[in-house]
């Protein structure tokens, strides 16, 4: 049989630091504050809303990729040399001709990749932002929130357009003690006009898209329409925000567009059934094509909000997320002119 | 069984006074903020501050109506009721800011100011007819007469019942002896006569004076008119004691029926009249606590600050406000407790001030939620008086600000002149408030907190905006002042 014991424990770690006394320092002692904002990007991206889809190939199909991949490579530079040897074996001249202009191709080529990387950073960057945002406004740390300022004060940093709003928020930050207030003053301050503009971008596309439909021959032409003005709106409105995006870029912006619209499609009811008022009911009255253009212009309003919540670097807290219904009016002001 | 604080008349009055102001409501509602704290909470410096940052639209991130540009204007506007002395903006904001800046004399004397904002609405039906104009009213007053508003709900038994209990704890016998004695020589139950009463108020005022001085048990002491009088000095209104109650019935001519009397005289001249025309009709209310200085007082310094500022909350009207209701009893539903002085710490503190304080107001929070009113807490300075640093000592960093202590205050046995800059490591607040509400000494996990928080000179060099208007530096004071009236000004 055992015998009964007691052993200290040893304390927990918050015990073990002892609370300082005060003391009394000489003002000169006092070294300038360092920089302690921390960058945010090595922030690990939050959970998705959604489930991930399964990885349907699996490493298996990433070695296949990676081979096809080495084998269109081989056989473009075998073919890019034998040119070239041909070349020389014609012409001497024709051949140096030919390796400039191969070597343009290269350097060129080169370029688009590195935009095209440049962009994609930019876009994580801009989407690491708002989740950075969106942590911040809940912990509302000061570290947190003056980080998030710094960095919005480099992506706008050689924009002319929003020169005003980022010195006022450069200068009022300093005074800002909380992290969610960090996040709230950058989105008054160089969120608001650009969401104005936004807005207005949104509007006149919709406009666009309502006034093709309705006079356009052919629903093709129409679905065309849609779709070109669609994909010139989300790169519109990302470059407004900031983002660059490239040709890939632009796909996967398409794609977070579509995404998103899929996730909200079913959540916005309420604004599904003005649509469906304002397209079936009073518009389809008057012309079975207007009510066609009002509800295909309200797709596109939406294609423009989605762009908007995909590449605004910060999630809407104090600003009033604009709704489809906001547009109606706009809409209206097109029906009117037809009218006439 | 408790008295209502007030009578059947001042109701009416109250009704009267809210419906009179609903129906003027549509054009200019009025807004009344009740700036409420103890003596040396900061209430006029929290005012004067309003008015001048609102006044000349500083610096106030915080603040929405201004961030977002709707915010036109405000001008200082004649208060309806000239009865009462206008809040001294301009005194407080020149001893603030002029060649030698200090903070203004303590409050002695009730006065008032109403402010007229100019904004535009975000809604569209205000938001149509052009510019919207808001009313605040603001009321400024010594904090010790807030101590009196306990009174009354409670009879004079009950009330000297409390003031002996707390005459007789043990660390308020030094100052008490003198007033204790008086009692125990006189019988409550002898022929009244002037003579005694005075010499009994007069013994008791001088308690009274010598534990604030004392500035230990500063919170706890009414009736806060013995302190600082006014024109009733040596009314019979002021000249009463608590006393203990006679054996036997109580004849109407004894000594103890005549202090009754005075005191009920006192609540009903001094007191309900203060409440009704002030402290009734409120609808934004701001709690400034000086937490730090409880916390350089000592445990029982704190300890009497919670039940103060318990016993003061309870008479205020909380709860939700609905329209129709509204028109006649007007409720505060919103509270800011806020912690006054949180330049006198680093802002990597400022949690733990807010997690002292917040343990300071719980039951009054907790009833004020319950009433239906909603209630947030901030570490705030309405004008900062130091900057921040870091020192690094022996390997050690301390955080640290850096200001002008005051004349006369003392940290490790050196007095200072109100002169020389120091920068100054406070000490670290406990990470649980606990800590600092046990019994005998401050402790956190068995060993002693340390902590000495001086009073600083306001500052001394003021950046002035591009009107040449002073911009005054402050800690979530725009924050706070967004919470109280921000929702009045979309």
């Amino acid at each position: 049989m055992k015998p009964p014991f007691a052993r200290p424990v040893s304390s927990s770690g918050d015990a073990a630091e002892e609370p300082r006394r005060p003391r009394v320092f000489e003002p000169a002692q006092a070294v300038a504050l360092p920089e302690s904002i921390e960058p945010i990007t090595d922030i690990e991206a939050p959970l998705d809303d959604a489930a991930r889809p399964p990885r349907l190939l699996g490493w298996v199909g990433r070695v296949a990729w990676i081979a096809g991949g080495i084998l269109v490579s081989l056989a473009l530079g075998l073919a890019a040399e034998r040119l070239i040897a041909e070349l020389f074996a014609a012409q001497p001249w024709l051949g140096w001709v030919g390796l400039g202009v191969l070597a343009v191709l290269v350097i060129a080529l080169l370029v688009i990749i590195v935009r095209e990387v440049a962009s994609l950073l930019r876009l994580r960057a801009l989407d690491q932002l708002r989740h950075a945002a969106i942590a911040a406004l809940a912990s509302d740390r000061n570290k947190d929130g003056a980080a998030i300022t710094r960095e919005l004060l480099e992506i706008y940093a050689r924009r002319p357009d929003v020169a005003r709003p980022r010195d006022e928020l450069e200068s009022n930050a300093r005074h800002v003690f909380d992290g969610a207030e960090h996040v709230r003053l950058g989105e008054r301050l160089l969120m608001a006009p650009l969401d104005t503009r936004a807005r207005a971008l949104t509007a006149a596309s919709a406009r666009r898209v309502a006034l093709v439909t309705a006079v356009s021959p052919r629903a093709l032409i129409d679905i065309a329409f849609v779709i070109f003005e669609s994909v010139r709106l989300g790169g519109d409105i990302a470059r407004l925000y900031g983002a660059r995006p490239g040709f890939i870029g632009t796909w996967r912006l398409i794609g977070a567009i579509l995404a998103h619209l899929a996730v909200t499609g079913g959540l916005v009811l309420t604004d599904g059934v003005v649509e469906q008022l304002v397209g079936q009911g009073l518009a389809a009255k008057l012309s079975a094509r207007l009510g066609e253009g009002v509800v295909n212009g309200l797709m596109t309003v939406r294609v423009g909000i989605a762009a908007m919540r995909v590449v605004r670097p910060l999630p809407f807290e104090v600003v009033k997320q604009p709704m489809v219904k906001d547009f109606i009016p706009e809409l209206a002001n097109v029906l009117n002119a037809e009218k006439k | 069984m408790p008295q209502a604080p007030t009578t059947i008349t001042d109701e009416i009055g109250i009704a009267l006074g809210n419906l009179a102001d609903a129906a003027v409501a549509p054009f200019t509602p009025t807004l009344r903020l009740g700036v409420t704290g103890l003596s040396r909470a900061g209430k006029t410096i929290f005012i004067t501050a309003l008015i001048h940052n609102l006044l000349t639209g500083g610096r106030l991130p915080g603040f929405a109506a201004l961030t977002e540009g709707r915010f036109i204007g405000a001008r200082l506007a004649e208060h309806p009721d000239a009865g009462i002395p206008r809040f001294a903006y301009e005194q407080h904001l020149a001893a603030l800011t002029g060649k030698e800046p200090h903070w203004p004399e303590s409050t002695r004397k009730i006065s008032q100011l109403r402010l007229t904002l100019k904004f535009q609405s975000k809604r569209w039906v205000s938001g149509m007819f052009g510019p919207t104009v808001l009313n605040l009213d603001i009321v400024d007053y010594p904090g010790e007469w807030l101590l009196d508003l306990p009174l009354l709900s409670l009879s004079f038994a009950e009330w000297s019942a409390q003031a002996l209990k707390r005459a007789a704890l043990p660390h308020s016998k030094t100052e008490a002896a003198a007033f204790m004695s008086e009692i125990q020589q006189t019988d409550s139950s002898k022929e009244a006569t002037d003579v005694d009463a005075e010499r009994l108020a007069a013994a008791f005022t001088d308690y009274l004076r010598r534990s604030r001085e004392d500035g230990r048990a500063l919170s706890t002491l009414p009736p806060g008119r013995f302190l600082l009088p006014g024109d009733l000095d040596g009314s019979p209104a002021l000249t009463f004691a608590p006393l203990p109650p006679p054996v036997g019935p109580v004849r109407s001519s004894s000594l103890y029926a005549m202090l009754e009397r005075r005191y009920e005289a006192y609540k009903a001249i001094v007191v309900r009249p203060f409440f009704r025309d002030h402290f009734a009709r409120l609808d934004r209310q701001v709690v400034l606590v000086d937490t730090l200085r409880a916390l350089n007082a000592g445990p029982a310094a704190v300890a009497d600050l919670e039940t103060a500022l318990t016993d003061i909350l309870s008479c205020f009207r909380q709860g939700d406000n609905n329209p129709i209701t509204r028109l006649v009893a007007r409720r505060i539903d919103r509270i800011l407790f806020a912690a006054t002085k949180a330049d006198h710490i680093h802002s990597s503190s400022h949690d733990r001030l807010e997690a002292v304080m917040n343990r300071l107001v719980a039951d009054a929070a907790r009833k004020a939620r319950f009433a239906g009113a909603e209630t947030r807490s901030m570490a705030i300075a309405a004008i900062r008086a130091t900057r921040e640093s870091v020192i690094e000592d022996g390997g050690e960093k301390h955080e640290v600000i850096v200001g002008t202590p005051q004349a006369g205050e003392v940290l490790d046995g050196k007095t200072y002149d109100g002169k020389t800059e120091i920068a100054l490591f406070p000490g670290d607040l406990p990470e649980h408030p606990d800590a600092l509400f046990e019994a005998d000494s401050l402790r956190e996990g068995g060993r002693p907190v340390a902590l000495n928080f001086l009073r600083f000179q306001p500052p001394q060099r003021l950046e002035k905006n591009a009107e040449g208007n002073v911009v005054l530096p402050h800690i979530r004071f725009d924050r706070a002042l967004d919470y109280l009236i921000g929702d009045w000004l979309r």
